[in-house]
């Protein structure tokens, strides 16, 4: 057998501090779940970093043992062997072997080398990696709160938002389709997240996370701000970073809701029953506003603050409505509520949101006259809108080759 | 630490181990081998040392006791085994440089290219034991792996070994398992590296360089069974850096240095071996950790009193902060090693000293001032606080009483507590008037002999194995 025929592969699988595998946890999750014969090679591997596996078809045979052992989302991957992973690593610019820290809830360690290996399966490009660092950076932050995201019944996931040059330099999408398919760094940087969750910290649907449904955003959620059609400060400027940083800013978020219209028809969404999280944890909720309706709000005159006070205002719960909804009639009793509810039910109902600073307020979309606006409500304690500043390593560009 | 902890847990008592930030890694990985892969452990962040005392309790406050309160109330998660390939599998079939590859990509070698260890090769080794491949000969922290006679083989074979080095490496397993060496301390952060010593007619046997260049790579036997031990540490023992290996520098393997019989034999002075009970003639290895050390070049004199001074102001010269192993910690297990060459020990001899002689000049003349041997254990090191002077410490019973016989700072002490704490090796280029002098790192690393123990029929063996 030659060389070339052969893949050496490095296992994205984590390991904890003590060295013990995750998949010898989840295996018994497996077991007791059922999934063993759709998995039924999980805990099969060799215990190391490397494995090699022989042609012909290796890039198949990788594949399907992958998927087998519960490593992938479903779709295929990209053998990570330890060529694509070396190019991923420059490309990231970081030692190799540096810890992130533990990504919950089954304590893998996050090493640069793991991220990288699941950058590579995720499909990324070399010049991707910086992002996906510091997207695992966000989510082992205490706020993100990933172990609540992994196992929580709710649908929730991280939402990635891209604010800076570097989205354009590398074509990842704010325009047309910015949420939908066709754009690598899109599809890639977000799926890497999640295959990060899933390989390190364990989140593995129906073993141990058990969302209700899910989300197809937790195939990927990421998407950038309009550099151009965005009217008002950047995202990152308004976060305090400058204008030339690239910042990527994550927050935990229930399924897109689109809504076609302004901010009115914003507003009536958010005041639904899709904010009873909020309602219940706080938080931070997003809304993507469509190039065409900012243009509109920025020719009235209206500021970012002004359209996010707006949306405050007018996203209001009656109270007697309000108590009929199930979070609070049925899930958790009213003693729960934060004290700002408490406070907005005596005044005779309740916004979506605790204050207007808590709607992240990004414009995205197709830059035609219309008006798709979304709104992504969110879940969990504590509040969470985590930026981090990208460090670029020297030589970045989006045409990296490997 | 965290084998004081592992007791106290496994008496059912709990407990809270305080950990520096920097070896959180280790910690984790050696409570595996200590059979408890969740014994709580509370971050200190940071370097104790270098924190000024507002920071030291803000850090104590703000991390370490809400950590310490959780450990000791909380109740850890039973262990889990942690699977591994078993000993007899095949892990990969390939060409040498894949075999290569891999080994090295898994953590396996130490960047040298290693010999494939394949069934025929292992077998080979196995021939010149008369243990069976599953005979344990102890287990190796701190991953707790069971050596096995098997294993020796393995590691054997990927150092470049021959296969009748078998009996030295099977003795030098079991020198390494026992509990007088201290295996376990072999990731200290001094990294201070083991010397083996070996005696008896098989240092002919298997053609160990004992003259010019002995401590040098050159002679396959030499190099590749110092390769093994290093090899050895990391596969079985589980000492690898960036994890349970926290040496800050570390320094190579040293090749084994074997001793000039011959020189002995001719001036009458008992092997190396003798000092931990061999008889002469004897096949024995002996491990040391040492921490460093130097040449003594041009050792002028034509009478042992006019030699001796030199050799003695180098074993003051290359002991400093090992004076711990002295007075501090494991009293009296500081054992500095002095290698002759043979012209030097002759020279010494023909004035009719015996190497007890030699000994004791050393232990009387090698000594410095109490107040330089305070400096080293007390204000340099800080490893013993509290600001005793050897005087009470020796008072208290917390020191040899050799250090209590004044108060006078200026007074001179010995380095050792023994005139046999001083190892004597004879060795190195017969013509050449240069020594060699080996710091040591006291008990985290005892001188430990063990006698080789040949196969039946060893003479045709050998002479059969080419």
């Amino acid at each position: 057998m030659s060389e070339e025929q052969s893949l050496w592969i490095l296992l994205p699988t984590g390991q904890r501090a003590s060295g013990e595998w995750i998949d010898d946890t989840l295996h018994s999750r497996a077991s007791e779940q059922g999934l063993l014969d759709r998995l039924n090679q999980v805990a099969a591997f060799p215990r190391q970093r490397v494995e090699v596996v022989r042609g012909p078809n290796a890039d198949g045979q990788v594949n399907e043992m992958f998927y087998r052992r519960g490593w992938t989302d479903g779709l295929p991957i990209v053998p990570p062997t330890m060529a694509r992973v070396d190019a991923m690593l420059r490309g990231g610019g970081q030692p190799r072997n540096m810890v992130l820290g533990e990504a919950q809830p089954l304590q893998g360690i996050v090493t640069v080398e793991k991220v990288a290996i699941n950058a590579v399966m995720a499909g990324c490009e070399d010049c991707h990696m910086p992002f996906v660092l510091a997207a695992a950076e966000a989510l082992i932050e205490p706020e993100f709160n990933l172990r609540g995201v992994q196992t929580t019944d709710e649908n929730v996931t991280p939402l990635l938002m891209l604010s800076g040059p570097a989205a354009k330099a590398m074509h990842m999408n704010s325009r047309f389709g910015a949420l939908g398919p066709g754009w690598r760094a899109n599809a890639a940087i977000g799926r890497a997240v999640r295959l990060i969750m899933h390989n390190l910290g364990g989140g593995w649907p129906a073993a141990v996370a058990f969302a209700g449904l899910g989300q197809p955003g937790r195939y990927t959620l990421c998407l950038a701000e309009d550099e151009e059609f965005n009217p008002w400060d950047s995202l990152r400027e308004e976060l305090g970073f400058a204008a030339d940083d690239n910042v990527l800013v994550v927050q935990r978020a229930e399924s897109v809701v689109n809504v076609t219209g302004g901010l009115d028809d914003l507003a009536s969404v958010m005041a639904s029953a899709t904010s009873s999280f909020s309602r219940l944890h706080g938080g931070a909720v997003a809304v993507v506003i469509a190039p065409y309706v900012a243009k509109l709000l920025a020719d009235e005159g209206r500021s970012k603050a002004d359209v996010k006070a707006y949306l405050h205002d007018n996203s209001h719960m009656p109270a007697a409505e309000f108590e009929n909804t199930w979070i609070p009639s049925r899930l958790a009793s009213q003693t729960k509520a934060p004290r700002w509810v408490k406070a907005a039910l005596a005044n005779g109902s309740v916004p979506a949101v605790e204050k207007p600073e808590d709607i992240t307020v990004i414009v995205a979309g197709g830059d035609i006259p219309i008006p798709q606006c979304a709104y992504m409500p969110t879940w969990g304690f504590p509040s969470c809108r985590i930026a981090k500043k990208v460090d670029l390593p020297q030589g970045w560009s989006a045409s990296m080759e490997s | 630490m965290l084998r004081a902890s592992a007791a106290a847990e496994a008496a059912g008592v709990p407990s809270s181990s305080l950990v520096c930030d920097g070896f959180l890694g280790q910690g984790a990985t050696t409570a595996v081998g200590l059979g408890l892969p969740n014994l709580p452990m509370a971050k200190v962040p940071g370097h104790v040392d270098t924190q000024s005392d507002n920071e030291l309790r803000d850090n104590l406050t703000s991390v370490t006791v809400k950590a310490v309160i959780e450990n000791l109330t909380a109740a850890q998660p039973a262990a889990v085994m942690i699977p591994e390939p078993g000993p007899q599998d095949v892990v990969m079939e390939g060409s040498f440089d894949e075999i290569n590859r891999f080994f090295y990509e898994n953590g396996w070698s130490d960047g040298l290219p290693i010999v494939p260890p394949t069934r025929a090769k292992i077998d080979r080794f196995l021939e010149f034991t008369d243990l069976p491949p599953e005979h344990v000969i102890g287990k190796l922290l701190p991953d707790n792996r069971e050596a096995t006679v098997w294993n020796v083989a393995v590691n054997g074979v990927m150092a470049g070994c021959k296969p009748q080095y078998m009996p030295v490496l099977v003795a030098l397993a079991e020198a390494m398992a026992d509990p007088g060496y201290g295996v376990e301390h072999s990731g200290n952060t001094p990294g201070a590296e083991t010397l083996i010593t070996i005696n008896g007619p098989i240092i002919k046997d298997l053609e160990f360089n004992y003259e010019q260049g002995a401590l040098r790579d050159g002679f396959m036997a030499n190099t590749t069974v110092g390769r093994w031990w290093r090899l050895y540490l990391r596969n079985v023992a589980g000492f690898i850096l960036h994890q349970n290996d926290k040496g800050t520098f570390g320094n190579t393997w040293r090749v084994v240095l074997a001793e000039n019989e011959d020189a002995l034999a001719k001036i009458d002075w008992p092997p190396h071996a003798a000092d931990f009970g061999h008889a002469r003639g004897d096949n024995v290895v002996t491990i040391t950790r040492m921490t460093g050390g130097d040449v003594i070049a041009s050792v002028f004199g034509q009478k042992p009193e006019d030699m001796l001074p030199y050799l003695a102001d180098a074993l003051i010269s290359q002991t400093g902060w090992q004076l711990i192993f002295t007075v501090g910690m494991a009293d009296g297990s500081y054992t500095p090693m002095l290698v002759l060459s043979p012209i030097l020990a002759e020279t010494m001899a023909k004035a009719g000293w015996s190497k007890e002689d030699v000994r004791q000049w050393l232990f009387e003349n090698a000594r410095i001032p109490a107040w330089k041997f305070e400096k080293y254990i007390v204000e340099f090191t800080n490893f013993y606080s509290g600001g005793r002077s050897m005087f009470e410490l020796a008072q208290l019973g917390k020191a040899n009483e050799l250090y209590g016989e004044s108060k006078d700072p200026d007074r001179l002490v010995p380095l050792v507590c023994d005139p046999m704490d001083i190892q004597i090796v004879v060795s190195g280029d017969p013509g050449r008037t240069n020594a060699q002098v080996f710091s040591h790192n006291g008990i985290l690393g005892f001188p430990t002999a063990r006698a080789i123990r040949l196969p039946n029929d060893w003479k045709n063996k050998l002479a059969g194995a080419g």
